[in-house]
């Protein structure tokens, strides 16, 4: 049976983090379009803190959910 | 033979579709194969795409398409094509003494992303310049350092018409010199004829290999 005062939150933050990286993915999959330097540029400006943040967010809602 | 892009493609793609259903659907986290999903799909597979995106962009930074993908570059590239043997990149590439298609990283393979870290922030003031700065003449672009002979001494060193060639030691410590870089490859009077960009107008041009 799920924790259903803390679920949702986790849940939230869930949410967040699947968003998170499915934009940054989207984001790298898009710089492979061109070979070019600004290509490389979004990858690491973009695309990678987008999916870090999703990552910490994930790892974060790990260690701070508080199962019943 | 499967396309390794194309498998990167599509690992990140079923990646892509695992995080959307996770950010709409996190409620399948409840139970346990929802949490081993959660796991893998926002931890691993981002990890592993980062990865390979980044062993990507690394490998296409070495490609000559990539160096000449800015204007300024279009001048070192036509020099590639230049008929002249005493033009040194030009002979290389023209003799396929560098792979064409990773022409400029292999004799430069320390410059910007792949130098010291000055080098990697020489390479962000570049885009800069680029895009928001004022572009110098292809002809006033100069490397930052003297070209160093380890470029050349990769493929050169060990090599017999290397090291039987008599104007290589004219001196008895000209071997040693050229080898420990005191002396460069583009001294005076030696292979001192590179890329000249400033000449490109007054040269022909090899048409093969286009």
């Amino acid at each position: 049976m799920p924790n259903t005062l803390s679920a949702p939150f986790i849940e939230r933050r869930l949410r967040w983090a699947g968003l998170l990286i499915a934009i940054g993915l989207v984001v790298q999959l898009t710089t492979f379009i061109w070979i070019h330097p600004l290509s490389f540029i979004a990858f690491a400006m973009i695309a990678c803190p987008l999916i870090a943040a999703g990552i910490l967010l994930f790892l974060y809602s790990l260690v701070t959910h508080q199962p019943s | 033979m499967v396309n390794p892009m194309l498998g990167q493609v599509l690992f990140i793609a079923i990646a892509v579709v695992l995080a959307i259903l996770l950010a709409t659907r996190a409620e399948l986290t409840r139970v346990r194969g929802g949490k081993i999903l959660a796991f893998i799909t926002l931890f691993v597979l981002p990890v592993v795409a980062v990865g390979l995106g980044y062993s990507e962009h690394m490998e296409r930074a070495t490609s000559t398409q990539f160096c000449l993908s800015c204007h300024v570059m279009h001048d070192f590239g036509q020099s590639l094509y230049v008929d002249d043997p005493s033009y040194i990149p030009a002979r290389h590439f023209q003799n396929n003494l560098v792979p064409r298609d990773h022409a400029c990283y292999t004799c430069h393979t320390d410059y910007t992303m792949f130098g010291t870290v000055h080098a990697k922030f020489r390479g962000l003031r570049h885009i800069y310049v680029q895009y928001f700065g004022k572009v110098p003449e292809p002809a006033n672009i100069k490397l930052y350092t003297a070209f160093n002979n380890r470029e050349c001494l990769h493929c050169h060193a060990g090599m017999r018409v290397y090291q039987e060639e008599p104007k290589h030691s004219k001196t008895p410590d000209m071997m040693a010199r050229i080898n420990s870089n005191q002396l460069s490859c583009m001294s005076a009077h030696c292979h001192d004829t590179v890329h000249d960009v400033a000449t490109l107008k007054d040269v022909n041009f090899w048409k093969g290999g286009q």
